[in-house]
């Protein structure tokens, strides 16, 4: 192996890492350290000139090895790697040292976040001598995909893959197809009926020949990686539809997670009434009114005074912190709707935010004010409205509230009371996220491999997450994100071969002692055992590069590309011994 | 020993405790600087020599952290971490170390706070436990 000739590039990142680490200081000090050939410091590494400079200096100082230190791995590692690339130095000959999200955003002392940065810098640069030309490995791709959730996500990422020819599995835990799309009216802003949007799009799934159907029928264990998945689906339904016979194997090579959303139940607010007062309902049961066409109180009378309650659950610290984003302009269209139906009721609507962005969506609101609509504000943080019973024949139910705008405590009077309750993760996510390896955020919605740059891909190779199951979304960003995953995969068929990990064990088999214990922990059965020369080898298409049996190998027979004894061991003694 | 500014590093998954350590970092969570993070792919790459490596190299406390059980990226490795953990932590103890010199916890990439308060916590009792000399010291003598 030639001499290591190492640069080292410590980003400003603005004034993010600069503030608290004083970056000049560590690119000086690091000047002398063996094997290093020149340091750096820039305002963004990670911008076009920021890589430019790296790809200059290693042609020109003939550079083998790469330091930068910035932002987590996470985010920018690739981007480098692919800088290495561009300047003919094999990309795995890099390494990054995290001096944003591990030190400048969590310290408050200069002094000693300098300190720590300048320990994980010293270690990147010591290990980064014994990094190694790695080649990444490919995959073939099962050309089929899987995709869990036949709402309008997962039915229009369905119809997209398959009518470019290519097989879907489409798994639906309930008994029908359109999920919450098919349970509403209309759509705002512009008031397009719901019915007629899915109707279409659920007959075309049913003729697709494409698609094949799984109704009443959830996934339990997914085994693989991308490209290459299988698991066993049992339905409970087995003569409606295309259903099929109980634990069916079914193999793919890329999953799409489209679980959707579920409406908060409002009971646990007291101060609502929910569950207590018959006409306080919430805005699923009030689309059900509409859908219906009979907008009436549980008596069987027409109600004359509606309020309609925002953020029910939602932007409440004791409930859930975030904005559940379409809400409010349900609420407008509920106005609008209750308007032409109910010329002559009085409509309530009691807000905290007016949050109505979409295309089109401020307008309606704009509109919707125009339309003898009562617009009442009060402080979600501390100050909620509270239903009363009242006395009054035409106001059963009184909503006393402190109006912020105008300072004044009021009472409104209600004959019904529809509650805008917040959007949650489905009960399901936690057990779907295990199946599929994908990682849940505190909210139980799942996460996205990158939230700007990346949003429908996971950490996961060939696992996708759409619409409502990403955070709370309307139709419009739900078929976005469908049809962008529904790309994505098309993309990676077409190739037929997708790039894993280069990171995998492998075994010296002048070490192996033949133990075999490494067999029985590999969770991707990639060991396997060579009766004739009496050692264990490593499959490395199959081996996902997790390390547990390059721990577990006694004789140190095993190792593993990317994260070797000498690899650790070395960054581990820069690191405490730096300091 | 207030102004004692222990050194600990941690040994951390990327998919759990890793991102989880990142989400402090955009969360912008304020926490103390003593703890260095190396990392893995998973909890079962973690050969415990390097926990003992640690001691001798200067640390003064030793963090463990991965995914929760059953949610680790490649299915069981934070499992066979765990029971490594158990043997070791019996070996340790009868080395004569101090077992709270040692964390092994659960950190998911949703857990910013989580991560912040182990930090916190931790660096915290080792402090109150002062330097570990005894190993170093003995490693100091094996060089001569």
């Amino acid at each position: 192996m030639e001499k290591p000739r190492t640069g080292v590039y410590i980003c400003h990142c603005g004034t993010n890492i600069a503030k608290m680490v004083d970056v000049q200081a560590i690119a000086e000090d690091m000047k002398d350290t063996v094997n290093v050939i020149i340091t750096r410091d820039y305002k963004y590494m990670c911008s076009d000139p920021g890589q430019d400079q790296i790809i200059k200096d290693i042609k020109e100082f003939n550079l083998n090895r790469i330091v930068v230190a910035a932002c987590s791995p996470r985010i920018h590692e690739l981007t480098f790697r692919k800088a290495l690339q561009k300047a003919g130095l094999n990309p795995y000959l890099f390494q990054m040292a995290n001096i944003r999200e591990h030190v400048s955003w969590v310290h408050t002392d200069r002094a000693k976040a300098t300190k720590k940065a300048r320990a994980l810098v010293s270690a990147a640069i010591n290990r980064v001598n014994y990094h190694e030309p790695l080649i990444e490995r490919s995959v073939d791709i099962n050309p089929a995909t899987l995709i869990i959730g036949g709402g309008i996500s997962g039915i229009t990422a369905a119809l997209e893959i398959a009518d470019a020819g290519k097989k879907i599995f489409l798994i639906e835990k309930s008994h029908k197809l359109g999920g919450h799309t098919a349970e509403i009216d209309l759509t705002y802003p512009y008031f397009y009926s719901a019915q007629q949007l899915i109707k279409p799009l659920i007959e075309r799934v049913k003729n697709n020949k494409n698609i094949e159907l799984f109704l009443e029928t959830e996934v339990k264990e997914i085994s693989g990686y991308i490209g290459n998945f299988e698991t066993i689906i049992s339905s409970k339904n087995t003569d409606k539809i295309p259903c099929l016979p109980a634990g069916r194997k079914l193999t793919f090579g890329n999953i799409i997670v489209a679980i959707g959303l579920s409406p908060m139940d409002p009971s646990p607010l007291k101060n609502y009434g929910y569950g207590k007062f018959p006409d306080v309902i919430t805005s699923s049961e009030f689309e059900n009114m509409l859908l219906s066409g009979n907008i009436i109180k549980k008596n069987g009378n027409i109600p004359e005074n509606i309020a309609i309650i925002h953020c029910v659950g939602s932007r409440n610290n004791d409930y859930h912190d975030y904005c559940s984003r379409i809400c409010c302009t349900v609420a407008l269209k509920y106005a609008n709707q209750l308007r032409s139906a109910l010329p002559k009721a009085n409509i309530y609507e009691l807000y905290a935010d007016m949050r109505s962005m979409s295309k089109g969506c401020e307008e309606l609101y704009t509109e919707t004010s125009r339309k003898n609509i009562m617009f009442l504000m009060f402080d979600q943080r501390n100050d909620l409205p509270e239903i009363k019973k009242g006395n009054d024949k035409s106001a059963p139910l009184i909503i006393e509230m402190n109006e912020k705008l105008s300072g004044e405590t009021i009472e409104v009077p209600a004959d019904m009371v529809i509650l805008m309750t917040a959007m949650e993760a489905r009960k399901s996510a936690k057990e779907v996220a295990h199946s599929t390896g994908v990682s849940l955020c505190g909210n139980h919605f799942f996460i996205e491999k990158h939230p700007k740059l990346d949003p429908v891909a996971t950490t996961t190779g060939g696992v996708y997450i759409v619409g409502g199951c990403q955070s709370p979304k309307d139709i419009p960003d739900s078929v976005s994100q469908a049809r962008a995953a529904a790309a994505r995969i098309l993309g990676v068929i077409v190739r037929g071969t997708a790039k894993v990990s280069a990171t995998a064990a492998y075994i010296n088999s002048s070490l192996c002692c033949g133990c075999q214990m490494c067999l029985s922990i590999c969770p991707y059965t990639a060991i396997t055992y060579d009766e004739e020369k009496k050692v264990s080898v490593v499959n490395e298409v199959l081996c996902q590069g997790c390390g547990t049996c390059v721990a577990l190998c006694r004789p140190k027979a095993i190792n593993i590309y990317g994260c070797s004894h000498i690899q650790m061991m070395t960054e581990l003694s820069a690191l405490l011994l730096s300091d | 020993m207030p102004d004692f500014q222990p050194k600990i590093v941690a040994f951390v998954c990327t998919w759990c405790t890793y991102a989880g350590a990142d989400l402090a970092g955009t969360s912008r969570i304020k926490y103390e600087p003593n703890v260095k993070i190396i990392r893995f792919p998973c909890t079962g790459r973690i050969d415990f020599m390097f926990l003992l490596k640690s001691f001798a190299y200067g640390a003064d406390g030793v963090i463990v952290s991965g995914c929760h059980p059953n949610d680790c990226h490649y299915t069981s490795g934070n499992f066979h971490a765990r029971r490594r953990w158990i043997v070791f932590r019996e070996l340790v103890d009868l080395l004569g170390m101090d077992i709270n010199r040692l964390c092994f916890s659960w950190v998911s990439a949703a857990e910013g706070a989580q991560w912040a308060e182990i930090v916190n916590s931790f660096t915290e009792q080792v402090r109150t436990l002062g330097p570990y000399k005894e190993y170093r010291e003995l490693a100091e003598k094996d060089k001569k």
